[in-house]
């Protein structure tokens, strides 16, 4: 499956196999977060993960494949199997770092808030002592992105 | 969420590192009905303990368009472990839920739970 491009000799199937790979990675980018607004990612992203592994061996494969028929791999083969990679291994990465490090909280259920101040995000100073008389889900979170 | 926990009276009060000025622009943003606290000098995360040093996330500088914050930026910065604090009219802590992997969040049905059980009487 041998095509000219450029007076370079591409073949098909390596770039079939490159483009499979960046597929599989951004698809799941795409999938994985427009879940995470609602706060439906899954705890154990099981076929992301899978999907990550299959994009870079698809990547491997593509250059192995063009290396093996053509002797060289042309740039639109290696463009997307660079990216599969390394949007594969981004995403992997990301997921090594999800535990956190509680165990330090400083305050048990039947405590009483601990007295604070802060600022609203009208640049209002806040005081702990305003939620007195009032139920409250107390958040912290991790910031807007 | 919000509009449900208001049946119990419960409002959500939202505290991260953020400044004042990234609060805004999420919650224009986002169009949260809920108050947004500011603690950028980490003052009150590390008063309760709930300090994640160094942890990795996007940030961004409020680019948005149509929606879609264009100017996202990946960095190494200190924020909160997210963590739920439910607090009843005396102050006193009722409920208190601390996520091990910072992708979850407090599963709904267990803080309504939490709401149904500490609030019988919705207010």
């Amino acid at each position: 499956m041998l095509r000219q491009i450029d007076g370079v000799n591409v073949d098909f199937v390596a770039l079939g196999l490159a483009l499979g790979s960046f597929v599989a990675t951004m698809g799941t980018w795409v999938v994985y977060f427009s879940k995470v607004p609602g706060g439906a990612v899954p705890a154990r992203p099981v076929g992301s993960v899978i999907l990550q592994v299959l994009a870079i061996l698809l990547a491997v494969g593509a250059v192995g494949w063009n290396l093996q028929a053509t002797g060289s791999v042309h740039a639109v083969v290696i463009l997307p199997a660079l990216l599969g990679v390394g949007m594969a291994v981004f995403f992997l990465w990301l997921l090594t770092l999800r535990k956190t490090p509680i165990g330090d909280l400083r305050v048990a259920v039947g405590d009483q808030l601990l007295a604070f101040e802060a600022v609203t995000s009208e640049g209002i100073p806040f005081r702990s002592e305003d939620l007195l008389g009032k139920r409250t889900l107390l958040k912290f979170f991790r910031g807007g992105w | 969420m919000t509009s449900d926990l208001e049946s119990y009276g419960v409002s959500v009060v939202a505290l991260s590192k953020d400044t004042t000025e990234e609060a805004a622009v999420h919650k224009e943003r986002d169009a949260l009905g809920l108050m947004l606290l500011s603690d950028p000098k980490l003052e009150v995360i590390r008063q309760y303990g709930v300090e994640h040093h160094k942890a990795f996330g996007f940030h961004t500088t409020g680019f948005i368009f149509f929606g879609i914050p264009l100017d996202v930026r990946p960095s190494f910065q200190t924020m909160a472990i997210p963590t739920s604090l439910l607090v009843d009219e005396e102050g006193t802590i009722v409920w208190i839920d601390q996520s091990d992997d910072y992708r979850l969040r407090s599963d709904n049905s267990l803080v309504f739970d939490a709401v149904r059980s500490a609030f019988p009487t919705a207010s």
